[in-house]
């Protein structure tokens, strides 16, 4: 087990230090530059050199990213180009938006989507379960910005129930209540999607399950069926259904670009394509590189799940795994 | 297994990046050429919304859709930092409501300028009493140490450019500044009229590091001059201001303005439907009927200070065979005909816009008027004149001439909805006259690095931002402005032309310069550098609890001027 962690820690490290090497390419490949962004009309190209200079940016690529990386590996993100703010002050509030919005609507979805599925998996085409197929094609059908503008429209212009966007009121910033109240409409939005696709493989993983000879013989014993799903089936067919999850985790700090937009909630994915826009270099950089250490950290933590939920699993074996 | 996991990783974080590519078509507030300025006014603003005495207090929540850069005055380049600049710094001169310069009672000047005979010397008076947020007077120093700053070049100022004929700068006594010119520059009235730093808190700041300095971002340490003073930013959020207790000045009305960022136009209008915000600088054309539809709204409709118009490239490296098809000044006559801009102005626009035949904005007083040549919409006058230039219908339908056909590409920028429309009515107005074009969509970015400031295309659908109310446009079409040294980005050369932008500048009697216009306005409207096509703009949105009187109503013409005059609003909550 040690051994494996060690392995794929060092691997984890590779395929980061890959996945900077190819976005800072990508990014300084995208035509256009913070002075080129920023340059209003009538700018001469004298001042908009200088500008490049003091900004450090007439370096050449290399030197640029060696610096960049010496930089991170010291835990200095850098700076903006622009107004020169530290990136992490830019960075971490909005990461902090994006995990209180995520988390709350990704647990929710799974606290309805597990329990959900697993129940029409054994009601299979009953009532509940034609039920959860037409939310499933709903969620995958509708695209979140639209089906947030119906809210918006019903919810808030319309009934005036709720607020139409943003994370608090002005006058009561950091009040937990009012957080909770803003999170109703942008996180509805989001479990539907969420919850389409976890119901789904909640039910699918557990009917595959049912079927298997184990189960068949579980039930042919006697064992009473409240016992067959709970102790027989379900711990193996969470197993799937974590495998989605950990490679869902990235969701959480990536954020939903769309519904943040929406609803004006002020977390990462907005802020990427603000940057973006803006060719804020280090800024993206950083949120690309968070990004990559959560998927890779997702999938590790989802290998060691696989370990603790399934015994077949053995980790370690050079021969590597069929799981 | 292991593998395919590692592949997808990599997709994840290389999809975030190429997000990149998608993300920068559609903003161009903060770029070079002018694309989305800020526009308004169709219903009236009334200005007998103001029967009883303004009210004090109240809070203004103003809608943006970016965020501040820097409110650095010495740095600011961006629609964003400039809307925060308007509640924070004082100008030494305001602009009046038809773009002259004017010293009003928060104006940092005393009184006018004046110019002395030969036109080379400005001289500034400064009032009594003004002071900064921080308490400490404002100077004559302060003034020196600010056009200095600009014109160094290690300090990389954007104002730099207008401040290269400028060779002295001198504090007469504290209240006074005198600027010694080399040459007649009129346009120099417009660049004075702007904001001063202070120089008790920057005078020790490096040249090259002034730019990175945090003044401008820090709210605690940027010291203002203005009505209100920044009290707090809370990035891609919001940013606040307060009435300054110590503001030297007549205090404003208003006591708090709220400056809320929004992702994006839509929301921001929501957010105006649902009462989040009071004032938008411009909401899409789209949304009027909207907006319009609240009782307790209202929309000024009326075109901003930008224009859009078709560019001709005259740089035959630029075409296929080296063949320009417009090197014939008919034939560029005979494409202003063959356009129909009033349709695309009623259309595409709903009507929030005015056609144009020069590069001067409609109502302003270097507007040549009817001295400029009008292009009504006659396909049949454009077929006669390309005919009289030489060309023929070709077996395909399409003109030839010399074995060239007429065919040429149109760029614009991707995602631009208006231009993406009228792109599409001029192909069809220029088929029907014989001509081929093909509109291409280029991404904003790549677009401006590779095309447009190289000068590198047969022909753009554009627009100029007219921010700075003087109408100099030598820079844009006068033949020493080839790319790299200028925004001539067609290559076009008038020697005539030349002639007349420099001798419009070097008189200061706006009187006579109005004349230098009005010859400009009707050489160009008949050698047609470009056809100018319209003012545009995007309708002002506000609510109906702000209040004001009609001399201080939002002035749509003007750069920021959906904030003309904001000292004296007031906000009835009713």
């Amino acid at each position: 087990m040690t051994e494996y962690l060690i392995r794929r820690f060092l691997q984890s490290v590779l395929v980061l230090f890959l996945i900077s090497l190819v976005a800072f390419g990508l990014i300084h490949a995208a035509p256009g530059g913070p002075t080129q962004m920023m340059m209003a009309p009538g700018i001469s190209p004298e001042t908009a050199k200088i500008q490049a200079h003091n900004m450090g940016l007439d370096k050449p690529l290399p030197a640029q990213y060696g610096i960049w990386l010496t930089n991170m590996l010291k835990g200095d993100l850098g700076h903006t180009f622009k107004n020169n703010k530290p990136v992490g002050d830019v960075l971490w509030p909005t990461v902090g938006n994006t995990i209180k919005l995520m988390s709350f609507a990704w647990v929710i979805s799974l606290l309805i989507a597990i329990p959900w599925g697993i129940y029409n998996s054994t009601r299979e085409y009953g009532l509940s379960d034609q039920t959860a197929s037409f939310v499933s094609y709903v969620g995958f059908a509708m695209p979140a910005f639209w089906f947030g503008i119906i809210l918006q429209v019903f919810f808030s212009l319309k009934l005036d129930w709720l607020p139409l966007s943003d994370m608090y009121d002005m006058d009561k910033q950091g009040n937990f209540l009012n957080l909770l109240f803003h999170l109703i409409l942008p996180c509805s939005v989001l479990v539907l999607g969420m919850l389409a696709a976890y119901t789904k493989y909640a039910r699918s993983s557990m009917l595959e399950v049912l079927e298997q000879d184990y189960i068949r013989t579980a039930r042919a014993k006697g064992v009473p069926e409240r016992k067959v799903i709970f102790r027989h089936a379900l711990r193996n067919a969470l197993i799937p259904v974590i495998t989605i999850i950990g490679m869902d985790l990235p969701i959480l700090v990536g954020g939903a670009t769309l519904t943040e937009s929406v609803f004006n909630w002020p977390g990462m994915g907005r802020l990427f394509v603000d940057m973006a826009r803006q060719r804020e270099y280090s800024v993206l950089m950083a949120i690309t590189l968070i990004t990559a250490v959560v998927v890779v950290a997702g999938n590790l933590i989802a290998d060691i799940l696989y370990k603790i939920v399934d015994p077949r699993v053995k980790l370690g074996g050079k021969g590597g795994r069929s799981a | 297994m292991a593998n395919k996991k590692k592949w997808f990783s990599l997709l994840v974080s290389l999809s975030v990046v190429s997000a990149l590519f998608a993300g920068c078509g559609t903003d161009e507030k903060t770029a070079t050429p002018n694309d989305e300025g800020k526009t308004e006014v169709t219903t009236p603003a009334e200005g007998d919304k103001n029967t009883d005495a303004p009210k004090d207090g109240g809070t203004l929540t103003y809608g943006s859709f970016t965020d501040i850069v820097s409110v650095n005055p010495l740095f600011v380049q961006d629609t964003g930092s400039g809307d925060a600049e308007q509640f924070i710094y004082a100008k030494l001169f305001d602009i009046d409501r038809t773009g002259k310069v004017a010293v009003e009672p928060w104006s940092l000047a005393a009184e006018p300028m004046t110019i002395s005979e030969n036109g080379l010397e400005y001289t500034v008076k400064l009032k009594d009493g003004i002071k900064w947020s921080d308490g400490q007077p404002i100077t004559a120093d302060d003034v020196v140490f600010t056009f200095d700053t600009i014109r160094n070049p290690k300090a990389a100022s954007p104002g730099i450019t207008g401040f290269d004929k400028v060779t002295k700068i001198e504090k007469v006594d504290d209240k006074t500044v005198k600027i010694t010119l080399k040459e007649i520059y009129a346009p120099f009235q417009y660049i004075i009229a702007s904001e001063i730093v202070p120089q008790h808190i920057l005078k020790d700041v490096k040249l090259e590091e002034l730019q990175k300095n945090v003044y401008g971002t820090d709210p605690a340490k940027t010291v203002t001059s203005g009505p209100w003073k920044w009290t707090e930013w809370k990035q891609n959020q919001y940013l606040t201001f307060e009435a300054d207790p110590n503001y030297w000045g007549q205090k404003p009305h208003i006591q708090k303005i709220v400056y809320k960022i929004y992702a994006d136009q839509n929301t921001e209008v929501q957010a105006l439907i649902k009462g989040d915000v009071d004032l938008l600088g411009g909401i899409p054309v789209t949304q009027v009927d909207a907006v319009k539809g609240k009782k307790d709204l209202t929309v000024i409709s009326k075109p901003g200070p930008q224009y859009e118009y078709v560019g001709f490239n005259f740089k035959p490296e630029n075409f296929k065979d080296k063949f320009v098809p417009w090197t014939g000044q008919k034939t560029r006559q005979a494409v202003a005909y063959a356009l129909n801009r009033q349709g695309m102005v009623d259309n595409v626009l709903k009507g929030v816009g005015t056609l144009m035949n020069a590069p001067f904005l409609p109502g302003s007083w270097a507007d040549p008027g009817d001295a400029a040549v009008n292009y009504s919409f006659d396909p049949e006058k454009a077929k006669a004149l390309l005919a009289e230039d030489g060309w023929k219908a070709g077996k395909d339908g399409i003109l030839t001439k010399d074995g060239h056909r007429f065919s040429f590409e149109l760029q614009y920028n991707a995602g631009n909805s208006r231009r993406e429309q009228v792109a599409v009515v001029i192909q069809q107005n220029l088929k029907d006259v014989g001509i081929e074009v093909t509109p291409k969509a280029i991404d904003f970015a790549a677009w401006v690095d590779q095309n447009l400031t190289p000068g590198k295309y047969e022909s753009i659908l554009m627009g100029w931002s007219l921010n700075n109310p003087d109408p100099d446009g030598e820079s844009t079409f006068g033949s020493k402005f080839f790319p790299p040294n200028g925004q001539n980005q067609g290559f076009y050369k008038n020697e005539k032309l030349d002639a007349l932008w420099q001798k419009g500048t070097s008189v200061v009697d706006q009187t006579k310069r109005a004349e230098v216009y009005k010859e400009i306005g009707k050489e160009i409207s008949t050698d047609l550098p470009y056809v100018f096509m319209y003012q545009y703009g995007t309708p002002i949105a506000m609510s109906n609890k702000l209040k004001f009187a009609e001399a201080d109503a939002p002035e749509s013409s003007l750069a920021y001027g959906y904030l003309f005059h904001v000292i004296n609003w007031s906000i009835d909550e009713k």
